[in-house]
């Protein structure tokens, strides 16, 4: 098969749905693997409000139950983004890929702020939207070829999905990947516990590597 | 060749176009939430028109997402706007004896559940649940719900697993599946009595 | 200039959803530009209608106990495939025997052409589905015990 992400190296059958794995994949998986680890393994930073003229430092706490409420969050969406990496069927891509997207707006929603509530229901909003296009592209690519495995799809000599289809995949990958926006505005500057809200940035960068390899190969 | 595919393509499209324009347009959160309720409607239209059982599979999981992110989007909602001490009212169902007449009855629609299972059985057995808390006015089993639900999601795995792995045992892997789904709709059902009617005292 | 402005509007995250349902028109309407798209003969779990069968639309399958044939992408994969689908409980099997609609009501028991793509042939996306939901009803429970 001529694939992008290099030879394939194993395949890891689930009934219809075969995980295949090439060197591209292998990469990006070890990523979300080492940083899932990095986020069972950190303690959340604390954020100090300095008051000036009144000489004054305050340490943010975490609470207990908010802190592991977004570690268990943070870490799926670390499980979510080595499953879209790997897997090797469209749809199942886009139900991976609908993961991370609610699994951000997690981390980010339970910060007890009304600003960062309000960007993380901006966010829950565009990821919601994104899964129209990310589905719907799934159900077209099955209708035009027959299939959803991206290995039977890669073995055709040509594309046989049509342009637009992809330009949806893509558009609906863009709408649940676009945590960062709102992570880099309201949460790395203004909510305490930082090391969680990496899994955010990861995770969006991670599944927009991977769609790019998805289009180019189906 | 305008086969029956395009021509019910071109109509769910140009609704979905429709959908998201007044999206576009809209600036309200509450009405973009529901807005978006709304587009997804196409989105499950485009999976249909495949027109096989596969699309039937399909529909479920796409169906699953909208609904479960509305569940959390509109929960967040509710905390962002700070509405959460607004006078909801249960309904307040009126039972003579107080101890043991909806007892009877929860059990009884419980185990007909049990006895139908599957995805119906769930629902009958949650409308059990939120008959014996509604009536009681108990909230403080929300624990159990949410455990409930853990449990049922973890026999689902164990489930897949089999079929994946020893599928010679299948009858024992849909079992469990069914099971999955009747402790799931369950839980899910009577928790959204329990929210529902949480600060009516 | 242009490009100042540009950047006010995106950075006011209130304003994201809107450009973001722009765009979905804009690949919309590629999409009806690209119209008509072709559609594959050969498809996956193919529907067939038998309108005098009792399952009617999910008749896929003989007497339960038995293997049923359907069109799966990787028949190795999944040796036992079909067995789900001409599985009946005992109670829908009475029913199937005394009614002819028990196929408006099949997802309420176990086994069915549904069932077996759903936890057989295609079990990884009901674990991935089953898991969002698991997420967002944590998501919803967490904000909700937070606020009482």
């Amino acid at each position: 098969m001529s694939s992008v992400g290099g030879a394939t190296l194993a395949h890891l059958p689930f009934g219809d749905i075969v995980i295949y794995i090439t060197p591209f994949t292998l990469t990006l998986f070890l990523l979300a693997l080492v940083f899932t680890i990095l986020v069972i393994a950190s303690r959340p930073e604390r954020q100090l409000d300095i008051t000036f003229g009144a000489d004054r430092i305050i340490t943010k706490e975490t609470g207990l139950t908010e802190m592991r409420f977004r570690r268990f969050m943070a870490i799926a969406c670390g499980l979510a983004s080595m499953g879209a990496m790997l897997t090797g069927d469209v749809f199942d891509f886009a139900l991976f890929t609908s993961l991370v997207g609610i699994t951000n707006v997690g981390i980010v929603a339970a910060v007890k702020s009304r600003h960062v509530q309000n960007a993380a229901f901006q966010y829950g909003l565009v990821a919601m939207a994104g899964t129209v296009p990310l589905f719907g592209a799934a159900a077209m690519v099955a209708a035009t070829t027959g299939t959803l495995s991206m290995l039977e799809l890669a073995k055709e000599a040509t594309s046989v999905v049509p342009f637009a289809v992809k330009a949806f995949l893509v558009l609906g990958v863009m709408g649940e990947g676009m945590a960062p926006f709102y992570a880099a505005k309201a949460e790395m500057f203004r909510a305490p516990g930082a090391p969680y809200v990496i899994m955010c940035s990861l995770s969006s960068l991670l599944i927009f590597l991977r769609v790019i390899e998805v289009v180019l190969t189906v | 060749m305008w086969n029956e595919y395009s021509v019910g393509l071109f109509i769910v499209l140009i609704s979905a176009a429709i959908g998201f324009l007044a999206l576009a347009r809209e600036t309200d959160d509450f009405h973009r939430l529901l807005l978006i309720d709304l587009v997804e409607i196409p989105s499950l239209a485009i999976i249909a028109l495949l027109g096989t059982d596969l699309a039937e599979a399909l529909i479920l999981p796409g169906l699953v997402v909208g609904i479960s992110e509305l569940l959390a989007l509109s929960q967040l909602y509710i905390v962002k706007e700070g509405l959460r001490s607004r006078p909801v009212k249960s309904p307040g169902i009126e039972v003579i004896e107080l101890a043991h007449a909806p007892l009877i009855i929860s059990v009884f629609l419980v185990a007909y559940g049990i006895v139908l299972s599957g995805f119906t059985g769930g629902g009958i057995a949650g409308l059990g649940v939120i008959f014996y808390i509604m009536s009681r006015g108990h909230s403080e089993r929300f624990e159990i719900v949410e455990m409930a639900s853990g449990i049922s999601w973890a026999v689902w795995i164990i489930a897949f697993f089999v079929f994946m792995f020893l599928p010679q045992y299948w009858y024992m892997a849909v079992m469990l599946a069914a099971v999955g789904i009747l402790l799931k709709v369950a839980a899910k059902m009577s928790l959204m009595g329990t929210m529902w009617g949480a600060h009516d005292e | 200039m242009i490009i100042s402005r540009i950047s006010r509007f995106i950075s006011n995250f209130d304003n994201l959803l809107a450009l973001f349902a722009g765009a979905c028109v804009v690949i919309a309407v590629l999409l009806i530009l690209s119209l008509p798209l072709p559609y594959a003969e050969n498809q996956l779990y193919p529907k067939s209608l038998n309108a005098g069968s009792p399952l009617n639309p999910y008749d896929r399958g003989g007497p339960p106990f038995t293997q049923a044939d359907i069109v799966v992408q990787y028949p190795e994969n999944s040796p036992y495939a079909g067995y789900v689908t001409a599985y009946l409980t005992p109670l829908s099997g009475f029913m199937a025997a005394h009614t002819l609609y028990l196929g408006t009501t099949i997802v309420a028991h176990p086994g069915g052409i549904l069932d077996e793509i759903l936890y057989n042939t295609r079990g990884l996306d009901t674990v991935v589905e089953s898991t969002i939901l698991f997420i967002a009803f944590g998501i919803a429970a967490f904000l909700f015990r937070k606020g009482s």
